[in-house]
Parts: C-alpha cells; structure tokens; sequence
C-alpha cells in the first residue's frame, strides 16, 4: 500500500511537470489545411464591445452562412470599451489563439502595435483574398491607414474626416432666443455663455470634463501630448503645441471663462458629464460630428440638440484609423480571415446579421434597406462602427434615403492633414515619452480647462515637460518627419 | 544511492505533511517561481512573434538597463521614491501601533457580543474594493456637494477645493488607508492575545499589577514575536504602493500629484498608452530587488537583538 501510493505520487508530479511544459511552451500548428463547406475551419474573432446575450445565437448563424460561402466558422469575442486596451495587450503578447481583432487609433493602439508585431501585414493578402475591400473602400483609407509603407489592418468604410462643432441644448438656446450659427470660435461663445449665465439660473454654460482640450488648428502625432504640425501655414516644422499664439490664447479665454463661472468648478477633475446629459441644466459643449449627428444627439439624450461647426473639417491618421479589423501575428488561417473580412465589407446580408442580428428575432425588415429593430434586439445591441463597412447596414426609421450620399459627401469635403500618413516611430524615445505622460497628467487637465492661471501656470508646465524630455522628443519627431516628407512626392 | 533511498525513506515517513505542503508548494511554483523567468523581460525590448510567448521573449532584442532609465530620468525620480517610502513606513509605525492598541481594547472589552459587534464594524472596510472607498471620500470631499464643504458653509467658512490643494492629502490619505485597514489587522493580533495564557495575569493580578502594568508587562511582549514578523513583512513590500489608495481615492486629479505620486502610479500614467512590458517588468523588478534588499538587512538587524524574533 505505502509503496503504490508513492508511485503515485511520483507519477503525479510528473503528469503536472509535464503540464506545466506542455502549457508553458504551448504550441503552435503549422497553418493547416483549407477549410471547405463541409470541414470549415474557426476563426477566432475578438473585437470591441459589451458581451451580448443573444451572441451565441447569432453566431451560429452566422456560422451556417459563413460555412457555405467561404468555408470558415467564426467564434466572436467581445471585450468591454474600458477593458479592451489592457486585456488585449496582454492577449497578443503572450501570444493567445486568434485571427481577427479590432484596432483603432483610441483602442489597443493599432500603428503601435503594428509596429511591436501584433498584426499580420496584409498588402499581398488584400489582393489575393481581399479584392472587395480594396473596391468598396474610398482609396484613402486604405492610404492613409498604412504603417511604414505597409497595410496592417482593414478599415471599416465610415466618416473619413473629423470635424468638431459646438453643440446647443436647444430648450435652453430658446430661452436666450439667439442664433447659434453665430458661434464659431472658442472666443464667439462669450455672449451666449454671458446671456445664459444671466438669464438662467442653475444651467452651467460650458460642459466639459477632465478629457477637454481646447480646439487648435494643429494635427496632434501623439493625441493630447503637444507634439504636432500646424494644419495651416508652415507644415514643415513639428511644434510644441502650448507654445503657439492659438493654444495661448485659448488657454487665456478658458481661464477667463472659468473665472466668470461658465465651467464647473469641478472640471478638471470629473470624468463623465452624463449627470447633465440626463438633467438638460447645460447649454453648450463640444463633440466631434458626422452626417446627420443632430437627429442622433436629440434622439439618444431625450432633447433637441442643434449644432455648427467648431473646426475644419480634416482627414487625420487617427480619423482614419478610427476602426479596423487587422489579422492577427500568430493566425493559423490568414487566407480564411482575410476571405472573412472581405465579406464582413461587401456582403449586405452577413454584415446586418452581425450587426442587427436575426431578422424576424432581432428586427424586422420595413423595406429594401430599412429595418426597425424589435424589443428583442436589447439582447443583441452591437457598436456598428467597430463591425467593418458601415454604409452596408439597414437605414433606420427617420433616416434619410440618402443617408450614405452624405457620408459620402462629408468624407469627399475633409481636407487632408499635412501629416496624414505619417506615423511616429516613439520606439527610441520611449523612456522621455513615459515621463512626458506623467507630466502631461499632471498639468494637462487644470490648464485646458481653465482651473489653473496660464500666466502662471504655462511656463512653469512647458519647462516642467521639456525637464521630462520634450525636446529630444521633438527632434526625434522632426528627423522622421522630414525623412518621410522626402519620400513623398 | 543509499542518500536517495534515504530520502524516499523520509519523504515516505513524512507523506502526511508533505501532502498538505503540496498545494501552497504548487501554488507559489506555478505563480512566483516559473515567473520569475519572466524577469529577464526587463533587460529586453519586447516584441511579439508569431510563434508564441516563449519565442517572443527569446527573439526580442537585448537593450542592457535603457528599460530601468525612465524611473530615475526626472525630477519626478525623487518625488515618487520619497512619497512612496514615507507613506509606507507611516501606514507601517501608524497601523502597527493602531492594530496592537485596538486588539487590546477589544480583547478587555467584558461582553463578548459587544466584542463581536465592533469586530465585525471595523472589519467591513477591509473588503470594499478603492473604487468604493474613492466614492465614499468623494461625497465628503465633493466640492459642491460634499458633506465637508456643506459643513464648512454651514458654520460660515469658505469651501475648500479639496482635490486641487495637496496640503489636506498627506492626512486624507493616512486616515483613510488606516480605516480601511486597522479591522484586519487588529483581528491578527487579538488572535494572538487570547492565546496568552490566562494564568499569567492571574499571577500578575495575585501580586498587584494593575491593568496598565499587565498590558506592559505581559501582553506587549507575548505579543513582540507577532510584530515583528508583520512588521518585517511589512518591510518587504516597502517599495510597492496600495494603487488603489493613490489613484482611485484622489481622483487622479494632476493637482495634487506631488502627494500622491507614488511608484506604482508613476508607472501606470507612463505606460498604459504605450504598453512596453519591459519597462513595466524593469519597475516591477527594480521594486522586488530593493524590498528583498531591505527585508534581508531588516532581519539581519532583528537577529543581532533577538534571534528568537528573525523572520528565517
């Protein structure tokens, strides 16, 4: 008896040992045969985005479509907004099983992680496997979505450009009886944010929060570090942002408009407005526009919104890069995912079953392209944007017919910015970049929004980051940017 | 081949023991052994291959101690070293001094409900998570709205704009880290102090000692062994801050930075948009080696007082 259950001992240990290996150094299959309708091969897909109930369901599906038309079966998994970054990152480090992920400019940063060997290069594959893509797509996102000369994802046809406007709580505008075309820059807002302060009582006039930073003609390589080219003027130089004439002035006006009560105190600290969002006690705010952003405001907040622009209207990397699906470093099955991913953007009928659901459970169809969701789809509500080719899904009930026409208008307005393409490489910079972040926390937020004196306060932050390295930062920046510059043309 | 058979033969003598050693031995094999072949990340500049994690590590670039520069590149260097070392040797003398004087109360208190009712209060803050705790101090500290503020008005002063002045923090952030903490750690010690045997202050109290002479005499040093241990633990982790406590509890507001600013935040705010791992595996290990450091000298100094009281 003692001695058996020794043996046993020493053959569990070694049965663990042997775990611990197997799990330890994993292992990675060759890419294996194509799949067909009959053996389909799975496509594991993490893309953005609360976790659905009705997911399952849906997929299978999908599945059964996917199955007949290019042979490949597809497991979604959705990650949280706030949980995306970090889950991923990690995920692809340590080399987890997948093939499809989405990427963005504001989501497990695609031009970074490209560059760490996250994604797949896709230039052959989009011309063997992803014709569709490359037709549907207006040619600048395609462009403007390469890293070092090189495609690493696929970018879902939506807005191109970014352009702010001021938006107006319209019950409290009413009141005021002004015209809100009126407003344009930073500086035309005092007379309505004076008006509104006079005559209504308990509505704060400029919702910001803690993320606000004033609007500047300036293309940001780095979003909210003031490392950036002018998008008017001289756009050879790269400039520290908080020392230009713009962001000075800015700055002077938040101050003033802090101290005359038309932000919240507290502004520089909260990060969610969504108190008076649900209360309507505002009057104006920011937010970045698309076609027909106006009936999508007032719908989702319950009131009439109304709103002008803020800004031009430009073609950034990071308008560019606002959704991609990229193909994972470590896919068994690239071909497959880029044949699935060229469906996703061409297919009407497999991109609305991902994104609305199952007709008939999820949304009835009211005419050709016109849907109207049922009380079912609480249980399958997906962000459209994240999903590929926006302009493929159904028309909601109150949109236009033309509803992409001017999608597609918009996008053809943009004006691109002089840096468009150019992505920085911080890989030799990265111990000033961890510094500058920290600076950056520190004094960013009370000086863009006008909690702090810039008189004061300016001086001491632009010296506090050029302590942190700014300026090694900048002339990293700068040697890239005319060596890219000299490739263009 | 006899020193073999003779090891089989007091492992087969010692099974029993062993097997309850076996989990805790998996356990820290598999989560803090078999890791710390991770730690040679920190000297690389990591970047993912298709062929997995093992060959990622493997393929990515030596880059020396460039990894370890942006700890002590700035000005800011000095500020999270001291915040986070101070802090922690207040959070240790405070909480110490605090757990021991709260078990004895609580171990003199007669009614034994009364005793379980206090116990159970002062454990609940232990088990809520910072972000809790961020909220809880924020309707306090709220600048409009907070109980504080209403406070103030109410007796006719200025509000305070609490989360823009770091004056207050230092005190805010010692108060709430020992409410959150002091239930857990006095119940640690009261454990100890109702294993003393009784017999002793029986005596004492045969000879005349009073309350305060039996406390001093026979409960502080029963219960010396117990803290010093803790305290060594404690010791151990000096150089890794509670994240929760300074990021949460102050609302990340950039204002009061140079008193919250601590290691581990420092580290977050630099890295979580880049995400280089080897510059987070660096700090994690530049934090590891001073506290291992310090917690060998610490000991080493213990042993020369008392050998009885040494951690190893």
């Amino acid at each position: 008896m003692k001695k058996r259950s020794t043996r046993k001992a020493g053959a569990l240990a070694l049965v663990l040992t042997a775990a611990l290996a197997v799990t330890a150094c994993g292992s990675n299959n060759a890419s294996g045969g194509e799949g067909d309708a009959e053996k389909p091969v799975n496509l594991i897909w993490y893309t953005i985005g609360a976790p659905q109930k009705d997911t399952d369901k849906v997929m299978a599906e999908v599945n059964k479509y996917t199955a007949e038309k290019i042979g490949a079966t597809v497991t979604m998994k959705q990650i949280d907004f706030g949980d995306y970054n970090q889950k991923m990152g990690v995920m692809a480090a340590s080399g987890e099983p997948m093939d499809i992920l989405f990427t963005a400019s504001w989501a497990f940063d695609y031009v970074q992680n490209a560059r760490k060997g996250a994604f797949m290069e896709i230039d052959d594959l989009l011309q063997t496997h992803g014709k569709g893509i490359v037709e549907t797509l207006d040619p600048a996102f395609l462009e403007g979505s390469k890293v070092d000369g090189h495609n690493y994802g696929v970018p879902a046809n939506k807005e191109l450009p970014a352009q702010s406007v001021w938006r107006f709580n319209k019950q409290q505008l009413d009141q005021l009886g002004m015209d809100y075309k009126q407003a344009t820059t930073l500086e035309s807002l005092e007379p309505f944010l004076k008006a509104g302060k006079e005559k209504l009582p308990g509505v704060l006039g400029l919702k910001i929060d803690t993320n606000f930073t004033p609007t500047v003609p300036y293309d940001y390589l780095i979003q909210n570090l003031p490392i950036a080219v002018a998008l008017n003027g001289d756009s050879s130089k790269i400039v520290n942002v908080l020392e230009t004439p713009e962001m000075k002035q800015a700055l002077e006006t938040m101050h003033k408009y802090y101290k005359a009560g038309y932000i919240s105190p507290e502004a520089a600290t909260i990060t969610s407005t969504s108190d008076l969002d649900k209360t309507g006690k505002w009057l104006i705010d920011r937010a970045d526009t698309q076609p027909l952003a106006d009936n999508t405001w007032s719908a989702s907040l319950g009131y009439p919104i109304v709103s002008t622009p803020a800004s031009e209207s430009i073609v950034y990397n990071w308008s560019v890069m606002g959704s991609l699906q990229a193909i994972s470093a470590n896919s068994e099955y690239p071909e497959k995912a880029m044949e699935f991913l060229n469906l996703l953007n061409t297919d009407a009928k497999l991109r609305n079953l991902i994104d609305s659901g199952i007709e008939g459970t999820h949304y009835k169809l009211t005419g050709d392209n016109r849907m109207e969701n049922l009380p079912e789809s609480k249980n399958y509500d997906m962000p459209t944007f994240s999903l590929g080719n926006v302009m493929l899904t159904y028309l909601n009930p109150g949109d236009p017919d033309d509803k992409w026409e001017q999608f597609k208008q918009f996008n053809e307005q943009g004006r691109p910015s002089p840096a468009l393409g150019f992505n920085f490489d911080t890989s030799k910079v990265s111990t000033e970049l961890a510094s500058l972040q920290n600076v950056k926390a520190e004094v960013w937020a009370p000086l863009m929004t006008g909690t702090v004196d810039p008189a004061a306060y300016l001086p001491r932050a632009i010296e506090k980051m050029k302590a942190a390295g700014l300026d090694k930062i900048i002339a990293e920046a700068q040697a890239q940017y005319d060596a890219w510059k000299a490739t263009q043309k | 081949m006899n020193g073999l058979a003779g090891f089989f033969r007091s492992l087969n003598r010692n099974k029993a023991i062993l097997l309850m050693v076996l989990p805790g031995a998996l356990w820290f094999l598999i989560f803090s052994y078999i890791p710390m072949a991770g730690a040679v990340i920190a000297f690389k500049e990591y970047r993912v291959s298709r062929h997995g994690f093992i060959d990622s590590v493997i393929s990515s670039a030596w880059v020396g101690l460039d990894n370890f520069k942006f700890l002590f590149s700035t000005n800011d260097a000095w500020i999270i070293t001291r915040n986070t070392l101070l802090y922690n040797v207040v959070f240790i003398v405070i909480g110490l001094v605090a757990a021991v004087a709260m078990a004895i109360v609580l171990s003199e208190i007669a009614s034994k409900r009364m005793s379980k009712l206090y116990q159970t209060g002062m454990f609940m803050p232990y088990f809520l998570s910072w972000v809790i705790v961020g909220y809880f101090a924020f309707s306090f500290l709220s600048l409009d709205k907070g109980l504080l503020n209403q406070a103030l008005r109410g007796i006719g002063l200025d509000p305070v704009n609490w989360y823009s002045d770091p004056t207050y923090w230092p005190f805010i952030l010692v108060f709430i880290s020992l409410w959150k903490a002091i239930g857990y750690n006095s119940v640690v010690y009261l454990a100890s102090i109702l294993g003393i045997d009784r017999s002793l202050y029986e005596a004492a109290m045969i000879d005349g000692a009073n309350k305060w002479q039996q406390i001093k005499n026979i409960t502080i040093p029963m219960l010396t062994p117990l803290m010093t241990i803790l305290t060594l633990l404690a010791i151990g982790k000096i150089f890794y801050a509670d994240f929760g406590l300074f990021y949460q509890v102050p609302r990340d507001s950039g204002a009061l930075y140079s008193v919250t600013n601590v290691i581990d935040t420092y580290v977050y705010r630099g890295l979580k948009t880049t995400g280089e791992f080897g510059m987070v595996t660096a700090a994690g290990l530049y934090q590891s080696l001073v506290g291992f450091i310090l917690v060998i000298t610490s000991n080493w100094i213990v042993g020369r007082v008392n050998k009885d009281n040494t951690l190893f």
